[in-house]
């Protein structure tokens, strides 16, 4: 009895925490979407309203006037699915080298790659500029989406679940002649599915929302991708916030929808295969 | 012979897992950090021509001696000390809990999720707003308590610390989805073991969660330390493109920004950067030697 | 060798003239690549004036615009293009920009020499802004100008006229102060503040790499703003971010911002109104916004670059591009056009802007005047918050400023 009602005194906190951390965690989203479909005036009142007077749904379509959307977002979404996929492939490869197999300076070189997220992105703009001008791949794909194809951020990560992976198995399977090649693809990535399509959402996400590098490396408007539409509505003088949420909320959309697809997705893998530790 | 060439390739079979991400880290990362390195010693530059007319060591003086540079420095270090522990502490209860069986786990899950998609700009307003003198809620709640409203964000004693509660706020969502990942791999029986021996929730947590999921902390708080450390976006979007009130929330990667393309201060900032590089390093350094005992694999 | 260089150059330079004046004859088609940072509306203006070039100049002369973001990611983008020798053929520039570039722009003299409409026409502001390094490496293009914004229901109430002088200034914003518990003037930017009252009080800014604000005008000046904000009559933006925000909402009596700026004045229940600023012993209307800069080496680019920039500052198409975006005609014959008259006649702000075209100052350009414009703007909010003395503040702006100085 007394630990029955201790269970639902501790789920009522639960519910509680997980409440109040929602709303504070909603409020900046809702307000974003809130403001998207305010008048010009509404948005910079003090105290603000959080509701419109009047529901402005037409900020989509001018905000959609701004910038020639579907083109941009077939590139974003063409950007976003090669880099990721290949992201992944890299970054499984190198976590499987740096966790599992073993090779001269292995930890020296892990550790220079560890060591080079120290440095803040922002010193690397100017001559990775240079770089790409040099490649030939100014106004190309190939500048949006070769740079970001190894993440050391994400290397770093995978390499922490694969390590959590018994020894045992790899044993086992070596003497199951198993090779490193098959193993990795049959039994580490199965295990770590959760851990690779969380990465593949992080990643796809940054790669959706990427604003000054794209900016920096295309000049056409058949290369350009959606963040880009965003700079539509700031200008020294001031921001026409109203546009400008509603740009950034129709952004979020497509990455809202597929965490929501995936999530479902990784839910269902995790309890079918009963994954264990 | 054959055999042990074999055995010589194989003991770099290993590389060629990693060559490809090496490829790629050695021409977009470390190439352009060498050159930072480089830049660092510049004195006088002419970057139209890219000619160097003399090298020295008046960058690394000129930012010591710099008052701006002291203040980002004890400003990083302040906010890294806050932010890193608490935000951490706080994503793994939260994510504790949303790994429950509870109901709209779904919902909770993606709602805390949100902060990660939500415009930057929009955080700031919506924080800015929050933090406001006279219409913030924060200044709301403090006078139900009969406490005087505070000028969060237009005096500079405040303003650090409305900044590090909206960090800890922004950087909880990142820590929960990875944290999350972690405690689904975590098998259902080993807390099967433990409610067979009735442990509490207390005993759980502390005897297989966080052991379990330790090489994943360990990954947060480093990752954690490094981009505490490199805090930029946070101050431009509270403060909307100021470092706060007379620059008093200044960082070192705010000033790195600053000195490069504000000031084209190319050699103070490359200075700035590999001041900023070996402070990490030092603090990545030690977090691994102590997370080597501590971390169960 | 300087002098001979520079000879060499121009004499290179009118050599390619002669031949693109010759080969302009037959028209080769050539595509010119303008980066700008116009969004929004003043994109579509922009969009607009550059079909009506292409579609009609008749010398094959494409021109392609390039939107790069705001004002702060062209100056990077083009920073990266100038390290990887992909400058554009031309672009919109700030004149600090190009302070320590120069030899990659080119100079307009000869242009405008030999194939320009009336360039005295241009305001005198504007050319003195075009050529402060000497020859002149740009030409006024999306001009600005602070001016006066005043809550004007609320001024008519306490019988209040806009302020012309400083006195009155102080009278004014005093008189509202004192009525209403609420400040009555503010600036967006605090160093454009620090820069306008010692350029009206005659104390100077930088001078041939020298600090020169340093003196008791400057200390005059500087005395007579502090104490605005010390009584409270004036406040900062703070964490408003911009005083549209509060004067909108009723919360500050007035404030001085950019002429661009006026779409952004959206007051809530009053009526606003806008004037010249109240000047010192001098005027000094500060004027913002960017030039036209050319990069192209080609001098058939050259060419096909310059017929746009004669196009984009025509009396026709400054006056259109003022009507549809906010910004000012860059010549006089364009404010006196009877399309600009009446267009005056519905808008206080075009008024405003009209009533200082004599007044106008700028801003310099030298290596080191972003830096400086930073550090000064960070110490001037810091002498408002702290309520530090005018000499202090002085003397500690003045070494801050030289410090940069020295080090370029």
């Amino acid at each position: 009895m007394r630990y029955k009602s201790a269970k639902a005194l501790s789920k009522s906190l639960i519910y509680l925490v997980l409440t109040l951390g929602a709303v504070t965690t909603i409020l900046p989203f809702l307000w974003m979407i809130l403001t998207s479909l305010k008048g010009g005036t509404e948005v910079i009142l003090m105290p603000p309203r959080l509701f419109p007077s009047v529901w402005h749904f037409d900020n989509y379509s001018r905000a959609m006037e701004a910038a020639p959307l579907a083109t941009y977002f077939v590139n974003t979404v063409v950007v976003t699915v090669t880099s990721t996929s290949l992201m992944l492939i890299v970054t499984t490869l190198a976590a499987f080298g740096f966790s599992r197999l073993k090779f001269p300076g292995r930890d020296v070189v892990f550790g220079i790659l560890l060591a080079t997220l120290m440095i803040p992105g922002e010193m690397l703009i100017i001559t990775n500029f240079v770089t790409i001008s040099r490649l030939g791949w100014m106004d190309t794909r190939a500048a949006l989406i070769v740079p970001f194809m190894a993440s050391v951020f994400y290397i770093y990560l995978l390499r922490q679940f694969f390590r959590k992976v018994p020894d045992t198995l790899y044993y086992a399977a070596k003497v199951d002649a198993c090779s490193d090649w098959r193993y990795l693809w049959k039994v580490m990535v199965p295990i770590n599915k959760q851990a690779m399509s969380t990465i593949a959402i992080l990643n796809a996400i940054a790669c959706w929302n990427a604003f000054l590098w794209p900016l920096m490396v295309t000049n056409s408007e058949t290369k350009r991708v959606l963040s880009i539409g965003l700079v539509q509505f700031q200008t020294e003088a001031g921001t026409d916030y109203e546009l400008l949420m509603a740009a950034a909320s129709m952004l979020v959309l497509p990455i809202i929808l597929m965490y929501l697809v995936m999530h479902k997705q990784i839910i269902k893998g995790v309890t079918q295969s009963g994954i264990k530790g | 012979m054959m055999r042990k060439r074999g055995l010589e390739l194989g003991r770099w079979k290993g590389l060629l897992y990693v060559l490809p991400a090496l490829v790629v880290v050695a021409v977009f990362t470390v190439y352009p950090l060498l050159r930072a390195f480089l830049m660092s010693f510049y004195t006088k530059y002419k970057f139209s021509t890219d000619t160097v007319l003399s090298y020295g060591i008046n960058n690394y003086t000129y930012i010591f001696g710099d008052s701006v540079f002291q203040k980002a420095l004890s400003n990083t270090f302040i906010y890294v000390l806050f932010v890193v522990p608490i935000s951490i502490a706080i994503s793994l209860v939260l994510a504790v809990m949303l790994n429950e069986k509870i109901r709209l786990r779904s919902f909770f899950q993606t709602v805390y999720f949100l902060p990660y998609v939500t415009s930057v700009v929009a955080m700031g307003i919506v924080f800015g707003w929050l933090f406001h003198s006279n219409y913030g809620l924060l200044n709301y709640f403090l006078g139900l308590f009969g406490i005087q409203p505070v000028q969060w964000l237009n005096r500079p004693s405040t303003a650090l610390p409305a900044l590090i509660i909206f960090s800890i706020w922004k950087s909880l969502a990142f820590n929960i989805i990875i944290f999350l990942a972690g405690l689904q791999t975590i098998g259902a029986h080993y807390y099967q073991a433990a409610r067979v021996d009735s442990a509490g929730r207390w005993r759980q947590f502390s005897r297989i969660t966080v052991p379990l999921l330790s090489p994943i902390i360990a990954y947060a708080f480093i990752i954690g330390l490094i981009s505490s450390f490199k805090v930029y976006a946070e101050v431009y979007a509270l403060f909307g493109g100021r470092a706060g009130p007379a620059d008093s929330c200044i960082t070192i990667v705010y000033y790195l920004y600053r000195q490069f393309y504000v000031n084209w201060n190319f050699g103070i900032a490359s200075a700035a950067a590999v001041v900023l590089f070996l402070i990490i390093l030092a603090f990545t350094v030690i977090q691994l030697r102590v997370a080597k005992r501590r971390v169960h694999y | 060798m300087k002098k001979l260089l520079a000879t060499l150059l121009t004499v290179c330079m009118l050599l390619s003239l002669a031949v693109f004046t010759g080969a302009a004859a037959d028209t080769q088609p050539v595509t010119v690549e303008f980066w700008h940072a116009m969004s929004g509306g003043l994109q579509n203006a922009l969009v607009a004036l550059t079909d009506k070039f292409n579609a009609e100049n008749g010398l094959g002369i494409t021109i392609n615009l390039t939107n790069q973001g705001g004002y702060t990611d062209l100056s990077t983008k083009l920073l990266g293009a100038i390290a990887s020798d992909t400058l554009p053929d031309m672009a919109q520039v700030y004149n600090s920009w190009i302070a320590s570039s120069l030899d990659v722009v080119i100079p307009l003299d000869d242009f405008i020499a030999a194939d320009f409409d009336n360039y005295e026409d241009i305001l005198p502001g504007y050319r003195a802004e075009g050529a402060e390094f000497g020859p002149t490496y740009t030409i006024a293009f999306n001009k600005s100008v602070q001016v006066f914004f005043y809550n004007k229901t609320k001024y008519d109430e306490l019988n209040l006229t806009a302020p012309t002088t400083w006195q009155e200034l102080h009278d004014v914003t005093k008189a509202y102060y004192e009525a209403t518990g609420m400040a009555a003037f503010g600036y967006d930017d605090l160093f454009g503040m620090f820069l306008q009252y010692m350029l009206q009080n005659d104390a100077g800014f930088v001078a041939d790499g020298q600090v020169v604000f340093n003196n008791e005008k400057g200390v005059e000046a500087m005395t007579f703003l502090l104490d605005l904000f010390a009584n409270g009559y004036a406040r900062t933006a703070g964490e408003d971010r911009y005083l549209s925000g509060p004067f909108n909402n009723g919360l500050v009596g007035g404030y001085i911002g950019s002429s661009a700026g006026a779409a952004y004045v959206k007051p809530d229940g009053f009526e606003y109104g806008a004037a010249a600023i109240p000047v010192g012993v001098k005027p000094a209307a500060m004027q913002a916004g960017t030039n036209l800069t050319m990069f192209a080496k080609d001098p058939a680019k050259q060419a096909a670059a310059w017929e746009y920039i004669k196009f984009l500052t025509s009396t026709e198409s400054t006056v259109y591009w003022a009507m549809n975006t906010g910004y000012l005609p860059i010549r006089q014959s364009g404010f006196e056009s009877d399309e600009f008259q009446a267009y005056m006649e519905t808008s206080v702000v075009a008024r405003a802007c009209y009533a200082q075209t004599a007044n106008m100052a700028f801003e310099s350009a030298f290596p080191g005047a972003q830096e400086i414009r930073n550090k000064l703007s960070s110490e001037m909010e810091a002498a408002i918050l702290e309520g530090k003395t005018a000499e202090q503040t002085i003397t500690d702006m003045a070494a801050a400023a030289q410090e940069i100085l020295d080090r370029q």
